[in-house]
């Protein structure tokens, strides 16, 4: 059996899933995101979106620079809900 | 290749993709349109809440069909799509509230929802670890629930690819005309002509009918929401908080709290950037209720539109426009009302009928738009 390789180890995505959300169509981190849920737990893509850079560049055949950024959502690293409320 | 179809469907929100689905199984040649990609918009925005719970008898029934339709989606996409029955639990912190939920129960009733007004120590024994000052009473009913909108969208996707219905996605509409058929041509060049077009595009929807000269009047405003980290799952339902400075969340079966506020006044326009008073604000209402949640980390904070129109109710209807299609104003609903209206709206465009009185959301019923409403 081929051994899994795990690509977002928040949301347990493994690269099969990813090659395979690519090749149904998705085309930058965002619609990765929106198949796969990749990017959404704790890192907020930071651990799991070089790697996703890489496998989309390598997919569609472009330069990883050509590959959009995630939309940015604040409040970037996971912040305490006191935080907010404290005077 | 001819891009010829019997429908072409603008926008792949739940709307439009919940349409395309049921009309992909009756085999009608159809073609999905979207600017950006299935779920750009409001859909993939959304908290995912699905409730029966309302005041309008039509949108009570098409609630009811949307429930059964997500009970089943399991089963017809072959992967789970996270809907689970939590319920929802609306509550009232002051009399007017109270008999506003008693009136809508008496309605809820007749239409044989699962539904009951419930006191404080209810609400605590549902929720323990909800703060209870100042709640009079609450409405709760039980068959309400959530499910997760990108695996809706995914499954009615894979439904309408294997039943041959084609994406044209990142493709923007340029052009839109009537002649004998529509003709749509694309951003890319594209050329697709149908026989019948839907324009389920959300927020983009009145700009979209002005191209053919159509004056719909809907309004977009913005809408902020905010996840946390998962959390061993701790409540069940989406309290809703219909104080003014209230609030409405609820915890997803991962185990994440989401939740949103309706802002006053509220921001017109579309719009889909994060607000800086947002998390401040939603932290304080979200643990005035549970306090607990202080020590939750917020991970991420985003917006998306609701499409409103002047009476909060949809639009989904022909046009005066003999082929054209709206089906957009969901004011805040759509991913709940999408499996339903999708069913209906199929049928509707295959037979020319409704199977259930839709005058409610006739676009031919007196919708007066003001004007501060279209900033």
């Amino acid at each position: 059996m081929k051994e899994k390789v795990i690509v977002c180890r928040c949301e347990d995505v493994t690269e099969d899933e990813v090659i395979e959300a690519i090749q149904s169509g998705a085309t930058t981190l965002e619609e990765l995101k929106r198949v796969l849920r990749v990017g959404m737990g704790s890192c907020q893509g930071r651990t799991c979106g070089p790697i996703l850079v890489s496998l989309l560049a390598r997919e569609l055949n472009k330069n990883p620079k050509e590959i959009k950024q995630w939309n940015k959502r604040p409040p970037l690293k996971p912040v305490h809900m006191k935080i907010f409320i404290e005077e | 290749m001819s891009n010829n179809y019997e429908v072409a469907i603008i926008g792949g929100g739940i709307i439009g993709m919940a349409t395309a689905y049921y009309l992909s199984k009756k085999g009608i040649k159809l073609a999905v349109i979207d600017k950006k990609y299935i779920g750009s918009g409001s859909t993939g925005r959304c908290i995912g809440g699905i409730r029966q719970q309302f005041s309008n008898q039509t949108a009570i029934r098409l609630m009811k069909q949307s429930v059964e339709l997500f009970s089943q989606m399991e089963e017809e996409f072959g992967f789970n799509v996270e809907f689970y029955k939590g319920g929802y639990l609306l509550l009232a912190h002051d009399k007017k509230t109270e008999q506003e939920f008693i009136k809508n129960i008496k309605i809820q009733h007749k239409e044989k929802i699962n539904v009951s007004l419930v006191s404080p120590d209810d609400i605590k024994k549902l929720v323990p670890h909800v703060n209870t000052d100042g709640i009079i009473s609450g409405a709760f009913c039980p068959d309400d629930g959530q499910a997760f909108p990108f695996a809706v969208l995914r499954g009615y996707k894979k439904i309408i690819t294997e039943n041959r219905g084609d994406f044209f996605l990142r493709n923007q509409v340029v052009k839109l005309e009537k002649n004998k058929n529509f003709s749509i041509m694309l951003q890319d060049g594209t050329k697709i002509e149908a026989e019948k077009v839907l324009l389920s595009t959300g927020p983009w929807t009145r700009e979209l009918g002005k191209k053919v000269g159509l004056d719909l009047p809907l309004y977009p405003e913005r809408h902020e929401a905010m996840i946390t980290e998962r959390m061993p799952k701790f409540f069940e339902p989406m309290i809703v908080d219909y104080r003014p400075d209230g609030c409405y969340f609820h915890q997803l079966i991962n185990g994440q709290v989401i939740g949103c506020y309706t802002p006053v006044p509220n921001v017109p326009g579309i719009k889909e950037d994060a607000s800086f008073e947002f998390l401040p604000n939603i932290a304080w209402r979200m643990t005035r209720l549970i306090p607990s949640l202080k020590n939750a980390s917020v991970l991420r904070h985003w917006a998306g539109c609701y499409t409103m129109t002047p009476d909060g109710n949809p639009i989904i209807d022909e046009s005066e426009i003999k082929g054209l299609y709206v089906a957009s104003g969901m004011s805040g609903h759509g991913f709940m009302f999408g499996p339903a209206m999708g069913k209906f709206m199929a049928k509707f465009i295959i037979e020319g009928k409704w199977d259930m009185d839709f005058k409610d959301f006739s676009i031919k019923r007196s919708l007066k738009i003001n004007a501060e409403q279209l900033k």
